[in-house]
């Protein structure tokens, strides 16, 4: 059995939007997060989504409701500096405009400066860096200065400075929103492969279906409510919900139903393009 | 159709005479017709953004000519300013240039730079609004009080109340989900048909482009790599992949079901084609 | 636009640039002090041929460095027209009206400018042609570090100089874009009067605060993300031990200067 990494219950947020009125961006949330699992959370502008991974990470902190992360109550009031310290390095948080996130002027001492806030010894963050940078692509730009690095890059950085810090897991508040279709590609695989090989927890936050299409499972927010939660195919099939909060679902996946929709008898998953390729394939040899 | 914009010859170097010069267009010839939507298409870094900002004049060739109504932009660099009036160009991420008080104000600045009058000006900033499909109402608050698809929006009617023969729009879709995506475009296709203007389109989705653009222009390398309409352009796949580019998705799905054997017409990109395509084949077993 | 790169670091191979920056801010300073012990014909040419030094240790081509002295050719025509007009002395050379020209003026006006000259081409060979600014901003830092224990915010301080350096080509760039952008809505910035100008450049500066503003907000956050806590407990990557050959360069600069003191002392050199 999976272990239970958080656990979101009740959560509800009330913000002061900017005509005065209280507003809320979350609506009682409750859902829980496997260690290591993969998890996309969907959901148009102005869902929450954004909302929600602050709060994970203690950003904001909940009206009501609790946040429980390896066990431990974050929404505790009584949480002291050191536990959010230890939350944070935990729970680390990689966000959308890669321009905004990165401190130092050269790529590697960027990198080292979570290690260096959480005290790790000089040789020890050596080790780190060197390490973080090889495992995204981007040693032979360790003594580059990040502004002349393309987008895609810039977020690889940013992902290999929070990585330095040895995370369980990784919250991407829609990370490859400002990138271009190389730079999406590129980071898309990162986080596939820290989640694959490193085991880390990884939250990705994104309007993108053929990113949530990689995810092991996906959340759909809406209005600040959580309307559905399952597999990409299990949410996939759900198109007209999904297109009444405003998303859409891969146009192959979207054939598919189509092509069941005329009578045609189409078995199996169709998330993917080769999903979708083989079970059109298979189901035409069989006529 | 007579042609909106021709450019002949045209080159354009970033950094001249430095060591750091890059050539960002290589002898660029290229028509664009009056009256349609053309997509233009390339990698970061291909030249893309450089060439719309030859235009309408926010850069000078080096080489080459632009000519716009078959009259030379250039002919009297003084009036460059009058150019821009006439070719529209909307940049990538347009919310961050608001700074005006109000929308209206904001909206009126592109007119009130073109000298027009109160009234003239009041008519085409309310025009421009319900193009973009912006509530009357927000046009008198600040820029702080909308959301961020709505100073998208309020951004790219800045240029419409401009009245350009020639929108250009540089990614206008960034970042938006897929309803704030599919709203803006067929604002802007619709925005088109009832003004009757040229749209240039640059973006990087396959799949938008597909469904909102009559033409394409392929940038690879400072260079055009392909020009003509969509369906041409998807079939020819293998070019386009060779510098990193890629058909719409429904076209991948084609072109991998025939590398599988099966028969089929493969210069389909909507659902919809698609849909008819493969039901032609369960009919013809 | 982008050719203001800010600061000058000319980067290359060469034993200032492997110099550890701190010794490099301490020299910097020791040298500007030894300019000013010159007092005679034979320090000023002993300044001249360090400076002179100096630009070959640093291996930085003699084409930048006298673009850099280019700048400042005004300020030192002038101080050195000041000295030859306005010195009075014993040995009159030339006469001309009111206009009174002696030896000594001659000899004043070249001294001030070796001592510019080798001011300029000391600090910028030793700080910033050799130093990138965020050795820099690290090398101050360290030094001021003692103040720590007086509460002095050194650490803050140094955190605003990394971030200011690492924001600069960003807004910069961001400039131009908003510039580009209020150009295609007609903005014009080259013409009509000065308020005129000043005026056109409203509708760039204001979407720049707002940017920046945004930018640091989001900045904030994510440090906060990785865990920065003001610097309390705050280790670094590379911590720079002080090597041997990081001394000797003190040693020959406090021999400079005891050998400045010496001639002044026993008043050799043709002291003037």
């Amino acid at each position: 059995m999976a272990e239970t990494f958080i656990k979101v219950e009740n959560l509800s947020y009330l913000y002061d939007a900017d005509d005065g009125n209280t507003r809320k961006a979350l609506k009682d949330l409750s859902f829980e997060i496997n260690k290591g699992e993969f998890v996309a959370i969907l959901g148009h502008n102005g869902s929450g989504k954004s909302t929600l991974a602050k709060l994970l990470n203690i950003i904001l902190t909940p009206t009501e409701g609790k946040i429980f992360v390896g066990g431990k109550d974050v929404t505790d009031q009584n949480m002291s500096d050191e536990d959010i310290l230890a939350l944070r390095k935990t729970v680390g948080m990689v966000f959308q405009n890669p321009d905004n996130q990165l401190v130092a002027t050269i790529v590697e001492d960027d990198v080292a400066f979570g290690p260096e806030n959480l005290g790790v010894s000089s040789p020890d963050i050596r080790k780190r860096v060197d390490e973080v940078l090889g495992y995204v692509g981007m040693t032979e730009y360790a003594k580059h200065e990040p502004h002349r690095l393309s987008g895609g890059q810039k977020q690889r950085v940013a992902i290999a400075g929070v990585m330095a810090m040895m995370p369980e897991c990784i919250i991407f508040d829609e990370s490859t929103a400002m990138l271009d279709p190389l730079g999406r590609k590129d980071v898309m695989e990162a986080i596939e492969r820290l989640n694959r090989d490193k085991g880390i927890t990884v939250i990705m936050i994104t309007h993108y279906m053929d990113e949530a299409a990689r995810a092991d499972r996906v959340i759909v927010l809406d209005d600040g409510r959580l309307i559905l939660d399952g597999t990409p195919s299990e949410v996939f099939e759900e198109e007209e919900r999904l297109r009444e909060c405003g998303l859409a679902i891969p146009q192959c996946t979207e054939l598919i139903h189509k092509l069941r929709a005329e009578g045609i008898s189409l078995e199996g998953e169709c998330v993917s393009l080769e999903d979708c390729v083989a079970l059109i394939e298979r189901s035409l040899k069989k006529q | 159709m007579s042609d909106k914009i021709t450019v002949e010859n045209l080159s354009y170097f970033h950094a001249r005479k430095t060591p750091y010069e890059i050539k960002a267009l290589d002898g660029i010839d290229l028509n664009i017709q009056s009256g349609t939507v053309t997509g233009l298409i390339g990698h970061t870094g291909s030249g893309k953004s450089t060439l719309v900002q030859m235009f309408n004049g926010l850069l000078r060739p080096y080489e080459g000519r632009v000519l716009l109504d078959g009259a030379d932009i250039w002919a009297k660099p003084k009036d460059i300013n009058k150019i821009r009036f006439r070719v529209g160009l909307v940049m990538q991420y347009p919310e961050y240039q608001l700074f005006e008080e109000t929308i209206y104000k904001d909206i009126a600045y592109g007119p009130k730079n073109m000298g027009l009058s109160d009234d003239e000006i009041r008519e085409r900033v309310l025009e421009a609004a319900d193009f973009v499909g912006l509530d009357r109402e927000l046009l008198d608050k600040s820029p702080f009080d909308l959301s961020g698809g709505q100073k998208r929006r309020a951004a790219i009617a800045g240029i419409i109340a401009m009245r350009p023969e020639l929108l250009i729009l540089d990614e206008p879709a960034a970042g938006l989900d897929p309803r704030g995506r599919d709203a803006i475009f067929n604002n802007i296709v619709e925005y088109q048909k009832k003004s009757g203007s040229t749209v240039l389109i640059v973006s990087h989705s396959m799949e938008d482009m597909a469904r909102y653009c009559d033409r394409l222009i392929v940038m690879s390398g400072a260079k055009i790599l392909l020009e003509g309409e969509c369906r041409e352009i998807f079939t020819r796949a293998d070019e386009l992949s060779a510098v990193g580019l890629d058909v719409p998705q429904i076209t991948r799905l084609m072109l991998a079901l025939k590398e599988k054997g099966i028969e089929l017409d493969t210069s389909v990109f909507t659902v919809e084609e698609a849909l008819e395509e493969i039901l032609r084949l369960y009919q013809d077993k | 636009m982008k050719s203001i790169a800010f600061g000058q670091y000319y980067p290359a191979e060469s034993p200032l640039h492997r110099l550890d920056p701190r010794v490099k801010i301490i020299l910097t300073i020791l040298y500007i002090v030894c300019s000013f012990m010159c007092k005679n014909v034979l320090s000023y040419a002993l300044l001249l041929i360090s400076a002179i030094a100096l630009v070959m240790l640093g291996r930085i081509p003699l084409r930048i460095v006298l673009k850099g002295l280019k700048a400042v050719l005004f300020v030192l025509g002038f101080t050195a027209a000041l000295n030859i007009f306005w010195t009075a002395g014993e040995q009159l050379l030339f006469e001309w009206k009111f206009i009174k020209i002696y030896v000594e003026g001659i000899y004043a006006a070249v001294f001030i400018m070796i001592r510019i000259t080798a001011l300029i081409i000391g600090t910028s060979m030793l700080m910033t042609y050799t130093t990138t600014p965020i050795a820099l901003t690290n090398a101050i830092e360290d030094l001021l570090s003692p103040l720590k224990k007086l509460h002095v915010p050194v650490h803050s301080f140094a955190m605003m100089m990394t971030i200011a350096l690492r924001f600069i080509p960003t807004l910069t760039e961001e400039t131009d874009r908003i510039m580009t952008a209020q150009k295609a809505r007609g903005a014009d910035f080259t013409s009509g009067s000065l308020v005129a100008r000043a005026k056109a450049l409203i509708p760039v500066l204001i979407p720049l605060f707002v940017s920046a503003f945004n930018r640091a907000g989001d900045l904030a956050t994510a440090m906060e993300c990785r865990c920065y806590n003001g610097g309390e407990g705050r280790t670094r990557m590379t911590v720079r031990k002080l090597r041997f050959a990081d001394i000797i360069p003190l040693f020959l600069i406090l021999l400079f200067g005891a050998g400045l003191v010496a001639l002044n002392i026993l008043k050799i050199g043709y002291t003037m």
